[in-house]
């Protein structure tokens, strides 16, 4: 169970020193209930309460991570079920599988799209995580050839699906990386967790069930193998789900150890991906690779891992509503998401065109982004530079919200060639105002 | 090693919403369509069988549209013509629901009269025997008064009347209580407000077994974690028992995927954004089946592919293996 | 042929008489006696208790109606039904208006039971005979005068400024060597220094006359001054008066927004906050008959900005993320520097605030509330601009603002006023016809509405269908009352013809807009923190409400629209002006200045801008009375009520 922030505040010190960097050990109390600071920042704290609050702070989920060549891809340390309680932290990392079974130019012409492959999301370069080699052909030295050109070719880190054979001959390639192998099974899982040991590897751990993949994750810890990744094997995609939703049901409601780590889950078509994506994969194998999968997928991937505690934004720039003309007035507002619905909403049901200009406001409010100095005349100005408004009307007419009527002077001031028309303070009177005064 | 796993207990839970009305009930559909009744998060099996399984409507219009993805009026062809033919083809393509949206004017310009959705209503009822949602065309007086001649129009069929939003949605509600239809009920993509409309559509007598929620979602890359968040935590607050939200959810995803540039727009645009038509259909299938994972129950559609592989998908979430 | 029965009315010669099943309501009307049914019969107002003497009746609800006088035999009229021979009396109107308006009245405050001047005062006065300097004793002036102090008052070490050492030998010179001199015997920020001597007077001040000490709370719009004898410890004089700021805006932020422009600006600003406390000091002082010079010590509350602008400190970095002031816990001052026109060295003891939006206006309140001591668990609101809010008990205490704005302080609302002459502070609406009966302060015609009207108006607009839960007019509605104005739709509350400004007292959409939002700021900030301390608002056992406004509160229309939570009224305490209380509290005693300083110390602010929580409990509840009707179990069976009751189909 996690405490309250009153709950821990009562096993702090109580003296408000000030040390941790908060101005009270209230104020600690609740950053460390929201997971936020390390309880390690209190110099105070005594030792009865540590063991206390130390039970409350373990991570449920262990981060298990893969590198190579200074790149990491992290899967685990998660929190919470859904991503609205607090956020969804690692992004599940993709990789591209890749059969030992192609010719060496298939191979290569494989690896060379998937390197190239990289688009522009909102600013954010976006590419895949690695590849995950498959021991297809069952022959060892084919499979460590073929890693061997991955190698040649690519610098991402790597999942290795092969048996005992074909890692023992591939892993010592990998020298001074992390790469996830596997998948071990009842059969194998001794063979596996050595050489995983041996090469510092995290281990993927296979089972259809629940019972089998605890029961082996046990036995291989057993073992002394600690990064462990599970894959939940299920014919449907409803099965995938329940076991996915399970293991992270148990790790976070239960603490419940033997599954406490992040899954591996393989997408053949864009439809398994999305579930994977939502639903707690730490780690997606893609069957195939194409430009037009990869690209929805990175996005999505990017949508539900953003902190949903930030504030609601749109977008700024210039909004068209309802096709606007060069004639068609000119309207500011912010950029919280809110504040920008309104008021595209009341224009956009009246059926008037409109130039709906979002300033970044830093996801504020009309007045609270004012009251913050986070919309003013030089931020609005910068906007209407930044987007070439005056190129897109030929009038200059642009409408502040009347909640800002005080910045009118000073944004005569920063545009001058604009003729800076006080609009209504709600965004319902817009319609009206726009068909009367405009 | 035997694990036993945690088992959600919830108190609450979704109401069951049917769409049509077949002759013994008054109406002309050939069947029913019932949606809703969720006891458990989605496809949560293990824990309480999903009466319904979520359902697919296709999305037509009652003129061929003017800003739709060329890649769309392609694959229907002639028939987004004519309503009665494109309610068809949409059954054809699998549709278990027609989304009849009608437009703010005619092809020449002119307002759509109410004369004219009636019209184009009763054309689609008679082309179709599947139940039929109509969406006025999203300005409050228009919806008024297209949506009025639509209802009595469909006096009996127990369609669903959109769109009610927090300032417009008494004369919907009110022509939906005295023609026997359901009402839909949209907000922005929040869960206070979407809630806020139920309880005003329902202080006004319409029972809550006669409305949809649709919270709206955003497309996949234009804020569709928020569509997707609201719609988990407004399913968490109907198991826990709030009345309010115990309805079934209507979602978007043609509407929204097709509007984004990466499915409207085929030239010009980034090679790794690779091939334009299936990215469109992903972005579309992928916008609905996330929103699947956080609870839709009625997915609304427009490509016909899109619809094959989303109606797979069901399958494959109904089936607790 | 139903039974019928004879109602007999006290002081009404003839009796009427009614079929049975009848309502008393209907037999008053019979017999042809006014009655008041403000809310249209629905069983809502009480307005229309009577008095049933004898006789046999059933009430169907004696809602508002306490056990008492349910008891002695009252009933409403519109919800009882006459089942026998009945002796009726209606008392006169006015006085069941009166009896149901007793929630309104605020705490009085008087000194501490136990005060005493001699221990927990520090500012002493002594009287010292010095023996005269001779050709023998030619000691100096000041250092007799030490000498004196350390045998007759005990004090090995005064501190002395430059103008007292100036009028020191003029007064024993004066005083013929004997002299009364005023001391301040500790501050708080140096417990350890020696006693400072403030004013020495020629001759004897007798020990029972009075040593003025004022109490200031600079609010955002009211600036209230009293005048306190520190030796009784009585508060002798109040003044109030508008903040001439307000010229330069009338919130916080337009004024930090003004001062930070350019040093004449503050200066300016600084110079019109100090202009107001001058006018309520005189009109105080003028009250008593003292000069402001004879006033020893000032002690000020006020919240962060106000305090910034009155030091002429800057305040700009108050309103920029990450919101810091640039002084919390200011030292002492003294008058002359701070330019406060009262005894020149007098110290001026700036109250600690703690952030920038809560002040010292709330560590103040805390303290004067007594929440800081309370075993269980209490919220202390402030309902006003800033909206602060604190949740605490003795062991802890977390607070936060959420600018609500001036709506219920009559502003922003296009006829809102201040709680004076002429303004509407009731309303109740006639759920059948939507017509409105008020009542306003001072028995004359309307010219506006005060923040209690206001929040009485939204909250019978609500319970009879006239706006619906999100605040829209309901169009539907058949009455000329609602009507599409000036500033679209609108709510006539008093015609044209009723009103002292001759114009229609109508309420806009745009206002119910305002007072939702200011009434769901209020409600999100006390959620928001009630969850992250992880308290549920049910275990909060009293609410306190400060502010000058706070006295006016309806409770029940307060619940209503879900400006203050659904709990039982008893657990509501109103306290009027907490600000000053505190201050007032602060300079009497020494032991209450030092509590102020250490609740500032420790409690804990809680930045409801950092994520997302507030805006969604705001969301929640912009609506009424919240989208988690849950939490408002009273008012969902009220409205059930009211709606059973109505034949309006489909509102
Ligand atoms: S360092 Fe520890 S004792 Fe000091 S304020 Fe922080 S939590 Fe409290
Ligand atoms: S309670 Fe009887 S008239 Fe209001």
């Amino acid at each position: 169970m996690a405490l309250s922030g009153i709950q821990i505040y009562k096993l702090l010190p109580q003296t408000n020193c000030k040390e941790c960097g908060f101005p009270t050990c209230l104020a600690f109390a609740m950053k460390l209930a929201a997971k936020q600071v390390e309880l390690a920042s209190c110099p105070y704290v005594s030792e009865a309460s540590k063991a206390q609050l130390a039970e409350s702070s373990a991570p449920p989920i262990r981060l298990v991570s893969l590198k190579a060549d200074g790149r990491e891809v992290k899967a685990g340390n998660e929190v919470v079920l859904f991503r609205h309680e607090k956020t969804f932290y690692n992004k599940p990392g993709v990789f591209v599988k890749l059969a030992d079974s192609l010719s060496e130019a298939e191979l290569q012409a494989a690896l060379k799209a998937v390197e190239a492959f990289h688009v522009n999301y909102v600013g954010i370069d976006l590419s895949l995580d690695g590849f995950a080699v498959e021991n297809v052909s069952g022959d060892g030295a084919r499979f460590a050839a073929a890693v061997k050109t991955v190698r040649a070719h690519s610098k991402r880190p790597l999942i290795l699906l092969a048996g005992e054979a074909g890692l023992a001959a591939a892993l010592p390639l990998l020298a001074g990386e992390t790469p996830l192998v596997g998948p071990a099974t009842d059969g194998n899982w001794q063979a596996l967790a050595a050489l995983a040991k041996e090469h510092k590897a995290a281990l993927l751990v296979q089972g259809e069930s629940l019972d089998a993949l605890a029961e082996l994750s046990e036995k291989i810890k057993g073992a002394g193998l600690e990064d462990l990744v599970l894959q939940p094997v299920a014919a449907t995609l409803a099965g995938k789900l329940a076991l996915n939703t399970h293991i992270r049901r148990l790790a976070l409601k239960k603490n419940f150890r033997p599954l406490g780590f992040p899954t591996l889950a393989v997408a053949g078509s864009a439809e398994e991906a999305v579930q994977a994506v939502t639903k707690y994969a730490g780690f997606i194998i893609l069957e195939r690779f194409a430009p037009e999968l990869a690209y929805p997928l990175l996005v999505l991937r990017e949508n539900i891992y953003t902190d949903p505690q930030k504030p609601i934004q749109v977008q700024p720039g210039v909004y068209e509503i309802n096709n606007p003309k060069p004639t068609d007035p000119v309207l500011v507002t912010t950029n919280f998401s809110i504040t920008y619905f309104s008021v595209a909403n009341e224009v956009e049901s009246s059926g008037l065109p409109a130039w709906l200009v979002v300033v970044d406001a830093e996801g504020m409010s009309v007045l609270t982004a004012w009251a913050a100095g986070k919309f003013d005349a030089e931020r609005i100005a910068k906007s209407f530079r930044t987007f070439n408004m005056a190129d897109k009307v030929s009038h200059k007419r642009l409408v502040l919200p009347g909640h800002v009527a005080v910045l009118s002077g000073e944004l005569e001031a920063e545009l001058p060639d604009w003729e800076i028309r006080v609009g209504p303070r709600e965004a319902v009177d817009l319609p009206k105002f726009m068909k009367q005064a405009l | 090693m035997p694990v036993e796993i945690v088992k959600d207990k919830w108190p609450g839970s979704v109401r069951q919403v049917t769409l049509g009305a077949t002759a013994a009930e008054g109406g002309t559909r050939s069947h029913t369509v019932t949606v809703g009744g969720e006891a458990s998060l989605p496809f949560m099996h293990f824990e309480a069988p999903m009466p319904n399984r979520p359902r697919v409507a296709i999305e037509i219009k009652d003129r061929r549209p003017d800003d739709w993805s060329p890649l769309l009026l392609e694959v229907w062809g002639a028939a987004a013509d004519n309503p009665a033919e494109w309610a068809k083809a949409a059954e054809q393509a699998g549709a278990d629901l027609i989304v009849l949206a009608l437009s703010l004017t005619k092809a020449d310009g002119s307002p759509t009269q109410a004369a004219d959705a009636a019209a184009s209503v009763k054309a689609v009822l008679g082309a179709t025997g599947l139940p039929l949602i109509v969406f006025g065309p999203g300005q409050a007086e228009a919806d008024n008064e297209l949506l009025v001649a639509v209802a009595e129009a469909a006096k009996g069929e127990r369609i669903a009347l959109g769109i009610c939003e927090d300032k417009n949605y008494r004369t919907i509600v009110a022509t939906a209580m005295a023609n026997g239809h359901l009402v839909t009920a949209r907000t922005p993509m929040d869960v206070n407000l979407a809630k806020q409309l139920n309880i005003l559509i329902s202080d006004m007598g319409l029972p809550l077994d006669r409305i949809l929620m649709d919270p709206t979602t955003g497309a996949l890359g234009y804020g569709i974690e928020y569509g997707f968040s609201v719609m988990e935590r407004l399913r968490l607050a109907a198991l826990q028992g709030d009345n309010m939200t115990q309805l079934p959810m209507l979602v978007t995803p043609g509407f929204e995927a097709w509007k984004t540039k990466e499915s409207k727009v085929g030239e010009g645009v980034p090679a790794d954004w690779g091939n334009w038509l299936q990215r469109a259909i992903n972005w579309e299938v992928m916008t609905a089946v996330t929103l699947l994972e956080s609870g839709a129950d009625i997915v609304v559609l427009r490509h016909p592919e899109s619809v094959a592989r989303v109606k797979a998908v069901i399958d494959g979430l109904m089936q607790p293996a | 042929m139903a039974h019928t029965f004879t109602v007999t009315f006290d002081g009404f010669p003839e009796p009427v008489r009614v079929p049975s099943g009848s309502l008393l309501s209907d037999a008053v009307r019979l017999a042809g006696i006014e009655l008041q049914q403000p809310c249209g019969g629905q069983g809502r107002c009480g307005r229309c208790a009577v008095l049933v003497q004898s006789g046999a009746v059933r009430r169907r609800s004696s809602l508002r109606l306490s056990a008492e006088d349910v008891a002695a035999g009252y009933a409403l009229a519109c919800q009882t039904v006459i089942e026998g021979d009945l002796q009726v009396h209606v008392p006169p109107q006015e006085k069941i208006e009166r009896r149901l308006t007793t929630d309104r009245t605020a705490v009085e405050v008087s000194p501490p039971a136990d005060y005493d001047p001699a221990t927990v005062q520090p500012l002493r006065r002594y009287t010292l005979t010095l023996s005269p300097p001779s050709m023998d004793d030619q000691t100096d002036d000041w250092a007799r005068l030490q000498t004196a102090l350390r045998q007759q008052a005990g004090l090995s070490e005064v501190k002395v400024s430059l103008p007292v050492l100036r009028r020191i030998g003029q007064a024993l010179r004066d005083g013929d060597w004997t002299v009364t001199v005023t001391l301040d015997m500790k501050t708080w920020d140096c417990p350890g220094c020696p006693a400072a001597l403030i004013d020495i007077q020629p001759g004897v001040i007798p020990a029972g006359d009075p040593l003025w000490g004022v109490a200031i709370d600079i609010g955002t719009t009211t600036v209230t001054l009293w005048l306190v004898d520190l030796i009784t410890g009585k508060v002798q004089a109040q003044a109030s008066e508008y903040n001439q700021q307000i010229n330069r805006g009338e919130d916080v932020i337009s004024r930090i927004i003004y001062a930070s422009k350019s040093p004449e600006n503050g200066e300016e600003m600084q110079r019109l906050v100090l202009d107001t406390i001058h006018d309520v000091l005189k009109r105080a002082c003028g009250r008593v008959g003292i000069q402001p010079e004879q006033v020893m010590k000032a002690v000020i509350a006020g919240n962060s900005t106000m305090m910034h602008l009155l030091l002429g400190i800057p305040a700009a970095s108050i309103r920029l993320s990450p919101f810091v002031t640039a002084v919390n816990h200011v030292p002492t001052l003294s008058a002359s520097e701070v330019g406060l026109g009262i005894h020149p060295n007098a110290t001026v003891d700036c109250l600690p605030g703690v952030a920038s939006y809560v002040g010292a206006d709330i560590t103040a309140g805390v303290y004067a509330s007594g929440m800081e001591t309370a075993q269980g668990i209490t919220l202390f609101l402030d309902v006003g601009t800033n909206g602060e809010t604190v949740l605490g008990t003795r062991d802890w205490l977390v607070t936060c603002a959420c600018s609500a704005g001036p709506a219920f302080e009559g502003a922003g609302v296009r006829y809102g006023m201040r709680a004076t002459r002429g303004a509407i502070e009731e309303v109740w609406i006639n759920a059948e016809t939507a017509e409105p009966t008020y009542r306003v302060i001072g028995g004359v015609k309307p010219s506006g509405i005060c923040g209690s009207g206001l929040i009485s108006l939204l909250a019978e607009m609500f319970m009879t269908g006239v706006i619906d839960k999100a605040g829209h007019y309901n169009t539907h509605l058949n009455t000329p009352r609602i009507r599409e104005g000036e500033h679209g739709l609108e709510y006539v509350v008093a015609w044209a013809d009723e009103t002292y400004c001759g114009r229609d007292i109508a309420i806009t959409h745009v206002d119910v807009d305002n007072l939702l939002r200011a009434k769901a700021a209020i409600y999100a900030g006390f959620t928001v923190m009630s969850e992250s301390v992880g308290v549920p608002l049910d275990a909060v056992e009293q609410v306190l409400i400060g502010g000058s406004f706070g006295k006016y509160i309806n409770v029940e229309k307060a619940v209503q629209i879900g400006l203050l939570p659904d709990m039982p009224w008893e657990r509501f305490q109103f306290l009027g002006n907490t600000s000053v209380k505190g201050a007032y509290f602060a300079l009497l005693d020494q032991r209450a200045r030092q509590r102020i300083h250490e609740i500032a110390a420790r409690m804990t602010y809680i930045e409801l801008s950092a994520d997302n929580s507030f805006y969604d409990a705001f969301m929640s509840a912009m609506f009424l009375p919240h989208t988690d009707y849950r939490r408002f179990p009273t008012i969902a069976a009220a409205l059930e009520e009211t709606t059973k009751n109505l034949s309006r189909p489909g509102s």
